[in-house]
């Protein structure tokens, strides 16, 4: 396309003289509007119109009422919901990226290194991601299980340690969610990470080998600032990717015991579905989506800009 | 292409006909010739027509092909439910008032009212005689027909929360609390887990503890509909049964983990495991215990009424499935009628479910067994799930409630407060 478009416009250069022909992206641009309007704008758009309806499942007939908002934001629940969704974003968050940023570590090293099985590592991490929400909170639910015969608490009582309650404890119900997720959102960290490792320029630790730097100054003054945009961007995506998660939860602990983990896209699921209530779940739904873009916007100021070091 | 290929070509097309063709009328979307004049979609769950269990899968298939050919012209479409109750139910509302759900389908018992309510339901008298309609257990006919008396749905199988036992282990059958903590204090002691009940945010888990507030005579909501059970004697009755699960779990006579207690599996695993001696489960568990358990195992357990506050006060949740006609084809109505009545006789013998006709506990010969006089007996104090759409939201109150009494993280008085608050909250804005 650009070698093809390049000689036309030296052929006929533009009249105001010199220089490129003025940009029309607008063309370019209108199938992607067209889509995104379609399956992501419209979506959003209908959800802020039902927020501010009394639009219920079982009647097909919505008034405009601001009854949604008042009850949903007044509601006692939302307090506790809104706590556990903290926590469980806080936890998953730092638990992805901590533990995406030690694999690829690993990995960048072991190449480095041409140790073998580097792919093997690479694709078990991997093979975690592409489980389904619902399919990765079963398989933890075995594995959390707190029966006699339970997969974890067996193998603890073979060493000697008492069994936890994992998922009937409320405080070890969310500790649990939040190593489910974690399991398997620690691929798309890694992935993430392992690309921006791979593009720090090797010189810049060939100079800290001849300074003498230690692995640890190595890592501090060197991989954390040179990785900053990757982390930062990677923080965005799995906060967002966090705070919508409620298959897992679902499947592991149906936000129990009592609301121990019920999160805000769980609740709004329960708004609808056990309420029939639209408009609230709605209501939910936007306050979800704000929280996301907030936070968001929060990490991004902190994105380095072309230009700054 | 030689002479003997082409003959072996002819016998095998000619032998594999028949077969072909049968496996060709059940397809996994459809139940009839493809090409038949007239078509009825059906939404139905995946525990007969597509069951994993073969047995149950090729009896069912039998039975649609000779309903197909007694209705020749038809063709079903079949639609498969998700196990995602609440939510299927719920997607097929908005559907059906749409005008884009299907003819016929399959509705949960306790769901059935918000379906009435929603006014998608086409009634079925003209399918259905009096004595029929009569043969239906009471609180079956109450649930199925509307104020006009009009039959809206087939209530096809019931189902009933019982007690199981390891005889061997607890010889006789506790019929009240205190005897049911005992025994299962009892099994611990002898290294068991003691009982085991659903208690975490499930359906089951509302379900089977409200055979307990209603044995006391306790009252969900009122004749208007409207939630009561955190008012005047209620409340009192309800926090009764709420400090005798809580009670349970905290002298260890059930372990802390019936929290996280989520499917009726959980027990059967317990049971083939022989962790526990003592569970809540429901009246279909039977059967699963016999196909699970070796025969010598499995002859140990026994079912039996759910233990009362006192032997005099019972009651279980008695529940099910409905078939009901949401489209307004006369035709489809017949059809989705005659389905109905399939599934209400053969369909239920065949798997041994619990027909909510009388009847039927006569004319087959499956439910000879002793065990169905245990559920007979029960089902004597049968109470379903109040017919009302609030109902969804008072069961998810009754699960946070329950977890979070049994975990520790609420006291039954202050649990029972914030459920209140919730569920007048959610019904002021239905």
């Amino acid at each position: 396309m650009t070698a093809t478009s390049a000689p036309r416009r030296a052929a006929a250069p533009p009249a105001t003289g010199g220089g490129p022909a003025p940009a029309r992206p607008l063309p370019w641009l209108l199938p992607v509007l067209f889509f995104i309007g379609l399956f992501y704008l419209w979506p959003i758009i209908d959800a802020l119109r039902l927020a501010f309806t009394d639009a219920s499942l079982l009647d097909r007939e919505a008034n405009f009422s601001l009854d949604a908002i008042g009850a949903m934001l007044g509601s006692a629940a939302l307090g506790t919901v809104l706590r556990n969704t903290a926590v469980f974003t806080l936890g998953s968050v730092f638990g992805q990226l901590l533990l995406g940023l030690a694999i690829a570590l690993l990995v960048v090293r072991g190449e480095r290194n041409n140790l073998r099985g580097m792919l093997v590592l690479r694709t078990l991490v991997l093979a975690a991601w592409v489980i389904p929400g619902i399919a990765n909170g079963v398989i933890w639910q075995m594995l959390f299980s707190e029966a006699p015969f339970g997969a974890i608490n067996s193998t603890l009582r073979l060493v000697g340690i008492p069994p936890v309650a994992w998922l009937s404890n409320p405080d070890n119900a969310m500790m649990s969610a939040i190593i489910a997720t974690v399991w398997q959102g620690t691929a798309y960290s890694m992935i993430l990470l392992y690309a921006a490792l791979r593009s720090i320029d090797d010189t810049l630790y060939e100079a800290a080998a001849v300074d003498a730097a230690t692995p640890w100054e190595r890592l501090w003054f060197i991989t954390l600032p040179e990785l900053r945009g990757a982390l930062l961007v990677n923080a965005i995506l799995i906060v967002i990717m966090t705070l919508n998660t409620f298959d897992v939860i679902i499947s592991l602990t149906g936000g129990g015991p009592g609301r121990a983990t019920e999160v805000l896209a769980l609740y709004a699921y329960n708004t609808v579905f056990y309420n029939f209530d639209l408009a609230g779940g709605s209501v939910l739904s936007i306050l979800l989506m704000a929280i996301s873009l907030t936070l968001a916007a929060i990490v991004a100021m902190f994105l380095p800009r072309s230009g700054r070091p | 292409m030689n002479r003997p290929l082409i003959v072996s070509a002819l016998a095998l097309a000619i032998g594999g006909a028949p077969a072909l063709a049968q496996e060709d009328m059940v397809t996994r979307d459809r139940v009839g010739p493809a090409d038949a004049e007239n078509a009825l979609t059906f939404r139905l769950t995946a525990y007969d027509l597509y069951s994993s269990d073969e047995a149950t899968a090729t009896a069912f298939e039998e039975l649609f092909i000779d309903f197909i050919e007694d209705n020749p012209g038809w063709r079903i479409d079949t639609q498969l439910q998700t196990g995602n109750l609440n939510q299927e139910q719920a997607r097929m509302i908005e559907q059906a008032q749409a005008g884009r759900g299907p003819d016929c389908a399959m509705v949960d018992s306790s769901q059935l009212a918000t379906y009435k309510a929603a006014g998608v339901l086409s009634p079925m008298n003209e399918y259905f005689t009096e004595d029929e309609v009569a043969d239906f257990f009471p609180y079956v006919r109450d649930g199925i027909t509307d104020d006009a008396g009009n039959i809206l749905a087939v209530w096809w199988f019931t189902d009933l929360r019982v007690l199981y036992r390891n005889t061997e282990v607890v010889p006789e059958a506790p019929q009240t609390w205190e005897e049911l903590k005992t025994a299962a204090l009892e099994t611990v002691d002898e290294g068991y887990e003691g009982v085991l009940f659903n208690g975490g945010r499930t359906e089951g888990t509302a379900f089977d503890w409200l055979a307990n507030f209603w044995a006391q005579g306790g009252q969900l909501v009122n004749e208007a509909g409207e939630p009561v059970f955190y008012e005047g004697e209620n409340r009192e009755l309800f926090l009764e049964a709420v400090r005798y699960y809580e009670d349970l779990v905290e002298s260890g006579a059930a372990p802390a983990r019936v929290t996280s207690i989520t499917t009726y599996d959980d027990m059967l695993a317990a049971a083939a495991a022989g962790t526990t001696a003592l569970f809540v489960g429901g009246n279909w568990m039977y059967a699963q215990i016999q196909s699970t358990l070796p025969e010598e195992e499995a002859a140990k357990w026994e079912a039996s009424e759910l233990p009362g506050p006192t032997a005099d006060q019972r009651a279980t949740g008695t529940g099910g499935w409905t078939i009901a006609a949401l489209t307004d084809d006369p035709e489809k109505v017949r059809m989705c009628a005659a389905i109905a009545k399939l599934y209400l006789g053969p369909g239920n013998a065949f798997q041994a479910l619990l027909p909510t006709q009388a009847s039927l506990y006569e004319e087959y010969d499956t439910y000879a067994g002793p065990e169905f006089e245990v559920f007979s007996a029960a089902l004597e104090n049968g109470q379903a799930r109040p017919g009302v759409a609030i109902y969804p939201e008072i069961s998810n109150q009754i699960q946070i409630l329950l977890g979070e009494v049994m975990s520790g993280a609420a006291e039954p008085e202050e649990a029972l407060d914030a459920a209140a608050e919730a569920v007048e909250a959610a019904y002021a804005r239905q």
